[in-house]
């Protein structure tokens, strides 16, 4: 598609061509030199008796004036509004919460804007369990993505004008409803009531007797259908349950991420983070699955099975369930797995009523079986919420399945997709693409000429998420607003409105949302006035209907033994492929931000990629590499599954996979901001569709091609090393025992005088902390940080991280101030400290336990870093906060060096001007420089920057609290990485503030400093991971 | 008057009178360039033009061109920069400790020594220079009143002592060379007949007049001189290693640093010079003033410096294992068994071992084994310090950040350029400057001189 | 006296001092003395005071160090006194352990330069001075003996073989 060359404004003053502004900016030397109009006038040279010597004096003022007026800068003064708006203060943020659904994840956000620009999104704390992942947090930065489609286009990518393809569509709609022909609208899980209304209307207008056959069909892009189907077997009701995993003490998986991308994860990692504080009810959580998801990385106990054995290990555990319970067996089954499933069964069991049973099969039959469990432990109620059932997925594969018959067919005469990518994650056998040259007009509407645009005849711009109204209605009685931040950037239009001017009644959506709200859900609220509940639901951001529930129990009635034995029918194969959503790409409609690129896989630390997984046996026999590094080649082989051919792809050992499966991640293939070439490969056409479709594959088979190739990882050595100076973990009963020397004993050394807290050993008289008024300190629970790496890209949005791209990546120079460590527990003696000992500890066990470090600047009181640098450009503010000096940097690296932790990170490059960062880098391109925070400054080349402890969100809570004139409350600051943590793993406060909870968290029993014994005294405080499983087993 | 003992070597051959001195040490500056010095001066220039394009690349582009990574934070750079001050130290100790200790044959290579130091620390300075983010912002690091008033440098940086370390070390040497000059350069005027020529020394030569009172003051500058720089050898090799001794990292952290690095300086200076007296020895045909005698003694040098580097290099070991701190354990069990284990074990071989063979005289005496083995050293010396900064670097306390380092084609050729540029000052210096030091060999000529010792004991 | 001055000129340095010795035992008052290198036991005979160069270098250096230690105490704890890595800064000796190094650069930097500019002013050795040595070759290898002859003692010729005789091989008079 052809580049729209249009001028964007960047600022308000810009956009109302402000007169002033616009001089400003047209003058950035001064003019007026005065040598020059002297010599200009004609007349004035040849009147005026100018000797040599006034030329000369001229001449020496000329350049005189000149010096001064290249010592001019451009004008960078802030212009003042005209007509202010009166809530707009420039250098104030506005927050305005709103709402995010992509088809994927659905949250509740507040925006921060800053002079007209979302900069920064957050979730709306105000609500509870709302919460982000980097998913939703990165989103942002594709609202100033300039490869988004700017104008109207026809199939071959030239731009058409809105009038024109208005005028062609409608036709096209009014001689197929003429001629009694179909109209199918393809569009994803639709959440929006009044997106729902209209397209209801739209069929209303265009179809019914004597018109056309007009027919929505919507699907999801990861199906659900068939956990959809069970339920409406099981209950009658076609529909997605919620689930409340707060609620349960007990918690088996089976092949579900639900804390990374399983349904709605963000909702569900806040869920589990509730349960995961050993000082109360600490869940028990259990986890079989094929390929170390985050969720398995997160379990107490964790089996690796085929992805073919999902439906016999949930027979099994039914079986079990049942022997305990006494209710009565059923037939198939028969996993290898009899003593993890007792031991889950038990678990389950002794949890009745508070336990949860989930399973990621998109298979019928198996989710059956997986609802049977349920109602057996009468989970049903109590962590399965049936009567306020979820609407985020209501896809259904079967009408998928019809459409695309009907198209290749060629029956259809308009098509009209929105939301969604059919043509690019339908499985290939489905044959979308083929059918599509077929259907008589086919129109999309996207943010991005995408692969189904591509075989579109129009193509219109749908507004990002950001410049949109919107409502949804997430589950049953709950209501949310999305509005507008920022007034659409291209010459693009909102799919409602789009439909509304077809079904020639055009009108705002704004209009239509609001009388849809007035009409249909004002009269539940008991409001007086429509203004007032508008305003109050808009502020909020959300509206809950508080009607009386029905409360009658809709018991499960299906057929048990039929369902069993069909999911235990399914049989293993020598190679099983399973393919797997990262937490970073997701279903990768977000493939193409290069914040989400940059994020490193949680489990895997790898970056800007998908690969496939394997285990590491598998890769020893086939003798492929399994090293990660700057120069280790990986190979690269083709996978194949019956006729399908994946492109290169290469290989990495994923400690904890299951032997004999390989896994490739969904959502890669695509495009990255302005890269030419694609990032990885896509994976969505091995998805297979048998009724529902299915994400497993058997009968796969991979073939080297001799090419190597380098992958980015940003940590390439695996394991702890057994050191407990860097990560303190224990296991509940210790825990409960109550002895901290058992499970995180005090540092100490000894001294002349015996043995000595760390804490307490000094060489100088040290610096008194607690006159200072502030100690800013952050706490981070191991325990309930599951690695999602949401504070990552929270940190890169909040403190303008650059981005670097894959190769700076692979040579350790990613920029990231907020990394997640990821250590993999060793199956090597930890007390063996010869070589070879040392050797063996490095290697990752093959069924490692995982934990996860969330790792940024310690803001050590004794700093070795600030200590080093010749020219004091780090120091220590008297409020515990290590500060980084930019323009005082010189750049020696020696902090960098000296830093126990290397959190440092340095400027290797100009980013935001060296050629190498242009494709990727945002802040390269004139529009992707208003994601930047004004409040942080972009860094130099040369310079070291570090986690500031977002130093000016704290200035600025100062400030508040200063104009109220109050002490700082807890909480009321709060830095970008704890503000996006979904399970609250990070606290943020104030250590002399003996009240807060980040003070209660450090004199607790589970706090840690990390290599306390080097004595650096850092204001990070650590709290020791317990996981709930019996001492015997660790 | 004084005579030197009868087993004393004579340390000038031949039968040599003041003006046969002059002559020699004058003809390379009288005459025509060999064939031989012209060729090497091209090769050296051409490597130092590469390298020289290498630096004006880092400064253009910025140190990403580099290998380093967030672990490793210097590599070859600050190795270089400690290998270059190493090398620098031999002649401010030879020319200053020497002097002290009266030892007379110190004179025949005291200028050469001297000269190399200065050319070794300007290549050593570079380093500091150009591993900056922002080389452009040095002047940052000298306590400059500025705009802001407040803001001055942070003496407790090791970094920043450096920079008073090297400055000083840096010009005292050259004050002390040139000091040392000035009486020959005024040798030099009185004898060349060119006047272009005759007008350049003379300049040199500030007017130098060699009468007795100068003579004195002359001789108590040199000594007073001499005592300043003999602890500013010491000092400014203690303070480089203090930019390690100082720090947290393990394998840095090191007490012995100091005198084990004093040693290693001493050592690979003397190796250095070696390879170049040899060299000019060859060139110039100076065999009579270069004896084996002062390559042995050189030798003999060596032998002692390399031992006491071999016992730091196993005191670290030991060390580390009793200390029982995991992180300085593992790290020094990497350093021989990590993935830098090669490097590891260069060192040890060409430090350790090699300079004991030294023992054996016939070793000792030969001219082509002492300059293989002096070349030998120095590349052992730069692995020691290749070994102290990245294998302690590139696995320190967390495994997370646990990286390799990897060279790109700028590192290895600023390291080249340098080495480049030393051999082509080297050689003008060889060229242009007298080479050994007129007034020193003059008086010692009579005591010991050969054909002089040989009257004495006739009569 | 008349400005004449003599230059007797010698081969070598032994017959130099001797000469000298001999000279000044009869009177004769001997200026200075050229030579190519420093003739050790010259300076007594002929009646050189010695140089006190080395006292300047210790003022120097002690100057050095005051200022150092004053410059630390103004920078690094009265001007805008800083917390870095937690080391105290509120007086200078809590702070000192860290200025040793630098403190000793700085003295023997004052010294070794205060006296080296020194030297070179106070024998006038600097750039663009002219040499003032009577033959070239007193810079190579022959040794001249400056002489300020006081004719009414002792007459002209007498002098000369005087002069001669201690075995110099040229005098001439200036």
């Amino acid at each position: 598609m052809g580049s729209a060359n249009k001028k964007y404004w960047k600022g308000i003053e810009e956009l109302t061509e402000e007169p002033s502004f616009i001089e400003q900016s047209n003058k950035e030397f001064v003019d007026y030199v005065p040598v020059d109009n002297f010599m200009s006038e004609e007349n004035a040279l040849s009147t005026s008796n100018t000797s040599r010597r006034d030329f000369l004096k001229f001449l020496g003022f000329s350049v005189t004036a000149a010096t001064i007026a290249s010592c001019e800068t451009p004008v960078t003064k802030a212009i003042p509004y005209l007509v202010k708006p009166e809530e707009l203060n420039p250098g104030v943020a506005n927050y305005y919460s709103s709402t995010y659904f992509d088809g994927n994840d659905f949250s509740n956000i507040l925006i921060k804007t800053r002079e007209g620009r979302p900069i920064h999104i957050e979730a709306n704390k105000n609500l509870s369990g709302a919460g982000v992942n980097a998913r939703v947090n990165s989103s942002v930065l594709m609202l100033y993505d300039s490869n988004r489609l700017q104008y109207p286009v026809d199939k071959s990518g030239e731009e058409v004008s809105w009038k024109d393809a208005d005028k062609e569509i409608i036709s096209a709609l009014k001689a197929a409803s003429a001629k009694g022909g179909k109209i199918r609208v393809l569009t994803n899980t639709i959440v929006s009531p009044s997106t729902q209304s209209i397209i209801d209307n739209f069929a209303g207008i265009y179809g019914g007797e004597g018109a056309a056959d007009v027919r929505h069909i919507s699907y999801d892009s990861i199906s659900y259908s068939g956990m959809i189907a069970a339920n409406s077997e099981s209950f009658g009701k076609a529909f997605v349950p919620s689930y409340r995993f707060d609620k349960a003490g007990s918690i088996v998986s089976i092949g579900a991420d639900f804390l990374s991308t399983w349904l709605s994860s963000v909702e569900y990692a806040g869920q589990y983070g509730k349960t995961r504080k050993p000082d109360g009810e600490m869940s028990k959580h259990f986890q079989f699955e094929a390929g170390l998801s985050v969720t398995g990385s997160n379990a107490d106990h964790r089996t690796a099975v085929l992805p073919s054995e999902y439906g016999k290990v949930a027979v099994d555990l039914y079986n079990a369930v049942a022997e305990l319970t006494g209710g009565t067996r059923t037939s198939g089954g028969g996993s290898p797995y009899t003593e993890a499933i007792q031991h889950a069964a038990e678990s389950l069991v002794s949890m009745k009523g508070k336990s949860l049973v989930v399973c990621g099969s998109n298979d019928k039959s198996v989710q059956i079986v997986v609802n049977a469990i349920n109602a057996a432990l009468g989970n049903y109620g109590s962590t399965i919420d049936l009567n306020h059932p979820s609407h985020l997925r209501r896809g259904s594969d079967t009408d998928l399945k019809m459409l695309t018959d009907e198209m290749n067919k060629g029956q259809v005469d308009v098509l009209i997709t929105f939301y969604g990518n059919p043509a690019w994650t339908s499985p290939s056998s489905l044959g979308f693409a083929s059918g599509m040259e077929k259907v008589g007009m086919k129109v999309s509407m996207a943010t991005y000429f995408d692969e189904t645009s591509q075989l579109c005849d129009y193509t219109l711009p749908d507004n990002h998420f950001l410049e949109a109204w919107g409502d949804a209605n997430p589950t049953q009685g709950v209501y949310a607003l999305a509005q507008p931040t920022i007034s659409p950037l291209y010459n693009s239009r909102q799919v409602q409105e789009s439909l509304l001017t077809w079904m020639g009644q055009p009108q705002t959506s704004y209009d239509y949302i609001r009388a849809y709200w007035e009409n249909n859900l004002f009269p539940t609220s008991g409001a007086v006035f429509f203004e007032d509940f508008w305003n109050q639901s808009l502020h909020d951001g959300i509206y809950t209907v508080s009607h009386d529930e029905q409360h009658e129990e809709p018991n499960f009635a299906a057929d048990v033994s039929a369902a069993a034995s069909a999911a235990s029918s399914s049989k293993s194969s020598e190679l099983e492929l399973f393919l797997y959503q990262k937490t970073g790409i997701g279903d990768g409609q977000h493939a193409s931000n290069p914040w989400l690129q940059e994020l490193p896989d949680p489990v895997s630390k790898i970056t800007w990629d998908n690969y496939v997984t394997m285990a590491a046996s598998d890769m020893k026999a086939r003798g492929f590499n399994l090293n990660l590094g700057q120069e280790q080649e990986s190979d690269m082989v083709t996978v194949s599954v019956g006729d399908l051919v994946s492109e290169e792809l290469p290989v990495v050992a994923q400690p904890g996979q299951k032997p004999g499966t390989i896994g490739i991640a969904l959502g890669y293939g695509r495009q990255v901001w302005k890269n030419k070439e694609k990032i990885g490969v896509n994976a969505y056409p091995f998805s297979e569709m048998n009724g529902t479709v299915s994400y497993h594959r058997n009968g796969a088979s991979i073939t080297e091609t001799g090419n190597k190739y380098h992958v980015a990882a940003t940590q390439t050595s695996h394991t702890v090393m057994g050191r407990t100076g860097v990560i303190r973990e224990t296991t509940l009963d210790v825990y409960k025992a109550g002895d901290r020397n058992d499970f995180n004993p005090v540092v100490a050394l000894p001294t002349h005088e015996g043995l000595e807290a760390v804490k307490n050993i000094t060489l100088w008289e040290p610096q008194n902390t607690e006159i200072s008024g502030h100690l800013w300190g952050m706490s981070i629970d191991l325990n309930t940080c599951i690695g999602c790496g949401s504070c990552v890209t929270a940190c890169n949005s909040e403190n303008n991280v650059p981005v670097v791209g894959k190769d700076e990546v692979r040579r350790g120079r990613e920029m990231h101030w907020m990394r997640i460590d990821r250590y993999y527990s060793s199956d090597a003696d930890l007390e063996d400290k010869s070589i070879s000992g040392y050797r063996s500890m490095e290697e990752p066990g093959s069924m490692p336990e995982v934990v996860y470090q969330p790792m940024m600047c310690q803001h050590c009181n004794n700093a070795p870093c600030e200590t080093v640098c010749p020219v004091a450009a780090t120091t220590h503010s008297n409020e515990g906060l290590n500060q980084m000096t930019y323009n005082r940097c010189i750049g020696t690296r020696y902090c960098a060096n000296n830093c126990p932790y290397k959190v440092r990170r340095f400027n290797w490059f100009n980013y935001i001007a060296d050629r190498k960062f242009t494709e990727f880098n945002p802040s390269q391109d004139d529009l992707g420089r208003m994601v930047l925070n004004p409040d942080v400054t972009v860094r130099a080349r040369g310079v070291m920057e570090k986690c500031s402890m977002c130093v000016q969100r704290i200035q600025a809570g100062k400030l508040e609290a200063k104009k109220n004139s109050s002490k700082v409350e807890d909480g009321a600051i709060s830095t970008a990485c704890a503000s996006a943590c979904p399970t609250h793993a990070i606290t943020f406060g104030d250590l002399n503030d003996k009240s807060s909870r980040i003070a209660n968290h450090d004199a607790g029993d589970r706090a840690y400093r990390v290599i306390e014994d080097v004595g650096t005294r850092p204001n990070i405080v650590y709290l020791t991971k317990v996981r709930n499983k019996e001492t015997a087993q660790a | 008057m004084f005579r030197e003992s009868e087993i004393r070597q004579p340390l000038i051959l031949g039968h040599k009178t003041y003006g046969d001195i002059t002559a020699d040490v004058i003809r390379p500056i009288e005459n025509k360039a060999s064939k031989l010095w012209y060729i090497a001066i091209t090769i050296s220039s051409l490597i130092a033009l590469w390298g020289i394009g290498c630096i004006l690349y880092l400064i253009g582009r910025g140190i990403g061109v580099w290998g380093l990574n967030k672990t490793v934070g210097w590599a070859w750079d600050i190795t270089n920069f400690v290998w270059w001050v190493g090398i620098g130290h031999a002649g401010t100790l030879i020319s200053a400790v020497l002097l002290l200790f009266r030892q007379r044959w110190r004179m025949a290579i005291n200028r050469s020594a001297e000269a190399m130091t200065i050319f070794a620390f300007m290549m050593a300075a570079l380093f500091p220079g150009i591993h900056m983010g922002r080389i452009w912002l040095a002047y940052f690091v000298f306590p400059l009143p500025n705009q802001f008033g407040s803001l001055w440098v942070n003496f407790n940086s090791p970094l920043l002592w450096d920079v008073f370390a090297i400055s000083t070390y840096f010009s005292i040497s050259l004050i002390f060379w040139y000091i040392g000059l000035i009486p020959d350069f005024a040798t030099i005027r009185d004898r060349l007949k060119h006047p272009v020529q005759k007008k350049i020394y003379s300049l040199l030569s500030f007017g130098w007049t060699g009468d007795a009172k100068a003579w004195t003051r002359f001789e108590e500058v040199s000594l007073v001189l001499a005592g300043l720089a003999t602890p500013l050898v010491f000092s400014v090799h203690s303070i480089v290693s203090m930019d390690f001794a100082t720090s947290v990292i393990p394998g840095w952290h090191t007490t012995i640093f100091p005198p084990y690095f004093v040693s290693g300086a001493v050592f690979s200076g003397f190796a250095m010079v070696l390879t170049l007296v040899l060299i000019m020895r060859k060139v110039f045909h100076l065999e009579n003033y270069v004896t084996i005698k002062h390559v042995e003694y050189m030798n003999i040098v060596i032998i002692v410096t390399g031992s006491i580097v071999g016992v730091a290099y196993l005191t670290e070991l030991f060390v580390s294992w009793y200390s029982g701190v995991e992180y300085e354990s593992y790290a020094f069990i990497n350093r021989f068994s990590g993935p830098y284990f090669w490097a590891y074990w260069s060192m040890m071989t060409c430090n350790v071992i090699s300079p004991q063979l030294f023992w054996i005289k016939k070793i000792r005496t030969s001219l082509i084994a002492t300059f293989i083995l002096s070349i030998v050293v120095n590349i052992g010396m730069w692995f020691e310090r290749f070994v102290i900064i990245v294998t302690s670097l590139h696995r320190d306390y967390l495994p997370s950040s646990w990286s390799m380092f990897h060279p790109t084609f700028v590192d290895i050729g600023i390291f080249l350029g340098t080495i480049g540029i030393f051999f082509t000052l080297f050689l003008l210096f060889a060229r242009f400057f007298p080479v050994l030091a007129l007034n020193e060999l003059k008086s010692i000529l009579k005591v010991s001189g050969e054909s002089y010792k040989k009257d004495q004991t006739e009569h | 006296m008349a400005g004449k001055v003599l230059y007797a000129t010698y081969d070598d340095d032994h017959k130099l001092i001797e000469g000298a010795k001999e000279l000044v035992g009869k009177g004769v008052y001997i200026n200075t003395v050229y030579s190519p290198f420093p003739i050790h036991g010259i300076d007594p005979i002929i009646g050189i005071k010695r140089t006190r160069l080395a006292i300047c270098a210790f003022i120097y250096g002690l100057t050095g160090l005051l200022l150092a230690l004053l410059g630390f105490w103004y920078f690094m704890i009265s001007d805008w006194p800083m917390i870095i890595g937690g080391k105290p800064n509120q007086t200078l000796f809590q702070n000192l352990p860290a200025f040793i190094p630098v403190t000793f650069e700085f003295t023997v930097l004052c010294a070794g330069h205060g006296m080296a500019i020194t030297y070179l002013l106070r024998n006038w050795t600097l750039p663009f001075v002219q040499a003032r040595n009577p033959y070239p070759y007193t810079t190579d290898d022959k040794f001249v003996m400056e002489i300020y002859p006081d004719y009414e003692h002792t007459k002209e010729d007498e002098l000369k073989k005087m002069i001669e005789s201690t075995g110099s091989i040229l005098i001439e008079e200036k």
